[in-house]
């Protein structure tokens, strides 16, 4: 999935600098090509000009806002992917965005792992590949049985642990914040709700299973942001 | 029309007033001279009938048989009113006997006389001279020396008609006078009644989002005015009573704001001493980001407060089982409950089966926060119990959950204050620190859903929380 991104041009259009340069060498870093309009009207013309793959949109725009032009752009019968950043975390606000016809919808503050995580998502979307099987050094995890085993030998997961294992498979290589897990694998749709507890400990029996046995440890934290399972580390 | 509308009420209430009092010195005036009219006419007559019994003394008939009027007795009747008689007699026959000089061979009535003309008593009637002359007549029948004559007596109205037009002139001379006075009472009356009014007006104007202890002063609470301001009081405090919600809940908010702002700034200026190892750095960075996590779930509480207290949640109610809610926190804490080995059971399974009315993400939240709070404070190895009675309040029927634990407890003042927001209990370790708004928003929870939430006071191991919620 990594490399499958790598020739996608991503327009952000924000007004604050020093978010639209952080999420520019973020999205770079994660293999896209980045253009970053701070207003509207260049947006528009970054549109026509260079015709990127999606557009990741911040609504608070000075002049013209980032819901008028979404309008504009649908009106105009543009197909292209929108990712909406916000900070009104209204229902309304949402309902409205994806009304005019927003893809998705990313609440600020948002973790940098996210917004790569929704592209991508955005980018897989219709074309999800029927994979049932993964593999990442000794670990197998098969979909179809729901079984994980590391070496050949099977892990006692419970229902849970699986899913998260899963979600982290989806994600290998990537950072997840909380907030991804608790909304895509606990399915909590309020963002306050005291579930992080909850997480850190799941986290720590699933390791337990999962790396704790074994001298190649998948399973890392990343202090302040998230959880990552990549490439075995010492 | 609209533009020759008075813009005060205080000229329109005066000018209606003068209007109508118009209106009825109009009317009073008419019948007054109707009146005055009709007691002159009266008094006329009645001097007529006098006069006509004193003529009747006077007549005789001379040595030729002709009837005369005795001239040597002064006969005038004294009422200014009558000046100059004029007498016709007749004999029944309609012959004319007598005819005053003062009539000038003109006829007194009709030429004919009817059949029974003056025969009871005196006829009282209005005529008109042949010279167009208005006069008031009396009819009566008389015997002379044994002759029946019919003895026919007027006097002009013409007297009369100068005393009803001065009469009228003084009316109309008093009634502008009438018309101003009352005006001018009306408008000071109108004046006086309005005047707290403006005093309410003026004082409003003063009260801002400054001063809303403000408040308007009541003269009599008792009539409308009162009223008015009473009620316009009342919505002073509830303005200020919101207000200063509003300003606590900023004050609270900035503070608690400041804090996770202050890590960030000292982590920031720590990391960036000179010759710091890359350790550091990635060290310094998690830190940031853990407290930026910490502020914006201090954030979140807060707008999710801020949106249930303006009432902008909408809520989905719903009947369930409370039983089942319970059962799916506990699935949700169950990591965390097994690794500190802590059982959670469940008493009283058929009270448990009751079903609840309340919006379900809501109570979710609720009993999620009490649950995790139960967790948190308990010791390894403890027992939080949830049972389950059905209650009474205020004649509403209700489910209570009750949550013992095996922590430290509450503290009697704070009973209340943890409901508060940020509040924490100050011997907590920092690591088990959350935004601090957990059961403040599971009160709002609660009242949003008509049910109550609070900590028994009776509880003496652990903390013992009741939920109650209605019941359909």
């Amino acid at each position: 999935l990594g490399d499958a991104v790598s020739s996608h041009r991503v327009l952000v259009v924000e007004d604050e600098q020093k978010i639209s340069d952080a999420i520019g060498k973020g999205l770079r870093e994660s293999g896209f090509d980045v253009t970053i309009a701070p207003t509207s009207e260049e947006a528009f013309y970054v549109l026509h000009s260079l015709r990127p793959d999606m557009v990741v949109l911040d609504l608070g725009l000075p002049r013209r806002s980032g819901m008028e032009l979404l309008r504009q752009i649908r009106s105009m019968n543009i197909q292209i992917p929108v990712l909406i950043l916000t900070s009104n975390n209204s229902l309304d606000d949402r309902v409205a965005a994806l009304d005019a016809g927003a893809d998705d919808f990313l609440l600020k503050p948002f973790s940098l792992s996210e917004l790569t995580a929704r592209l991508r998502a955005i980018l897989r979307r219709g074309r999800q590949p029927a994979v049932s099987e993964f593999g990442l050094a000794d670990l197998q995890v098969n979909l179809d049985t729901r079984t994980a085993a590391r070496g050949g030998i099977s892990l006692q997961l419970t229902l849970r642990e699986f899913d998260l294992l899963v979600y982290l498979f989806q994600n290998h290589g990537r950072t997840v914040s909380r907030e991804m897990l608790a909304r895509d694998v606990w399915h909590e749709t309020s963002r306050f709700t005291p579930l992080d507890n909850v997480i850190d400990v799941q986290m720590t029996r699933l390791r337990r299973k999962l790396d704790d046995p074994y001298p190649q440890k998948l399973l890392r934290t990343v202090r302040g942001v998230g959880f990552i399972l990549g490439e075995p580390s010492e | 029309m609209k533009r020759l509308r008075p813009k005060s009420v205080r000229n329109r209430l005066t000018l209606w007033y003068v209007g109508v009092l118009a209106c009825i010195l109009a009317a009073f005036t008419a019948m007054a001279c109707v009146f005055q009219f009709t007691i002159l006419r009266s008094q006329v007559y009645h001097d007529e009938i006098q006069d006509v019994e004193t003529v009747e003394g006077l007549l005789y008939f001379d040595t030729q048989g002709i009837l005369r009027l005795r001239q040597d007795y002064y006969s005038h009747p004294q009422s200014r009113l009558l000046v100059d008689r004029l007498m016709e007699v007749r004999d029944l026959s309609n012959n004319i006997l007598y005819r005053s000089d003062t009539l000038k061979s003109m006829s007194l009535g009709r030429s004919d006389q009817g059949v029974d003309e003056g025969g009871a008593s005196f006829n009282e009637r209005t005529e008109k001279l042949d010279d167009g002359t208005r006069i008031l007549m009396i009819s009566h029948r008389h015997p002379v020396e044994g002759k029946m004559l019919l003895i026919r007596l007027g006097y002009s109205l013409a007297p009369v008609i100068p005393r009803l037009e001065r009469f009228l002139l003084s009316l109309l001379l008093a009634f502008p006078l009438a018309l101003v006075l009352a005006g001018f009472a009306g408008y000071r009356i109108a004046r006086r009644a309005l005047a707290p009014l403006e005093t309410m007006a003026s004082r409003a104007e003063q009260i801002t989002a400054n001063n809303l202890g403000g408040r308007l002063e009541i003269e009599n609470e008792h009539d409308e005015l009162g009223h008015m301001a009473k009620v316009l009081n009342s919505l002073l405090s509830r303005l200020e009573r919101s207000f200063l919600q509003l300003q606590r809940f900023t004050a609270d908010a900035a503070h608690e704001l400041r804090t996770p702002l202050a890590s960030i700034r000292v982590i920031g200026e720590n990391a960036l001493r000179p010759d710091q190892g890359e350790e550091v750095y990635r060290d310094s960075i998690s830190s940031m980001l853990e407290e930026t996590s910490r502020l914006n779930q201090t954030v979140e509480g807060l707008l999710l407060i801020s949106r249930a207290e303006a009432g902008q949640i909408q809520l989905t109610v719903a009947s369930f089982a409370l039983r089942d809610l319970v059962e799916e926190i506990i699935d949700l804490l169950e990591v965390v409950t097994e690794e500190r080995n802590i059982a959670v059971v469940q008493r009283n399974p058929k009270e448990s089966e009751t079903l609840v009315l309340a919006d379900r993400t809501l109570l979710r939240a609720c009993v999620l926060n009490v649950l995790h709070n139960a967790v948190k404070f308990s010791p390894v190895d403890a027992t939080i119990v949830c049972s389950y009675l059905k209650v009474e309040r205020n004649e509403q029927k209700l489910l209570r959950l009750s949550v013992l634990d095996m922590g430290p407890g509450i503290a009697i003042d704070d009973r209340d204050r943890v409901f508060e927001r940020f509040f924490r209990v100050r011997e907590v370790r920092p690591s088990t620190e959350g935004a601090g708004l957990g059961l403040a928003i599971a009160k709002l929870a609660m009242e949003a859903n008509h049910g109550y939430i609070y900590f028994d006071p009776a509880s003496q191991n652990g903390a013992l929380c009741h939920i109650e919620v209605p019941i359909p």
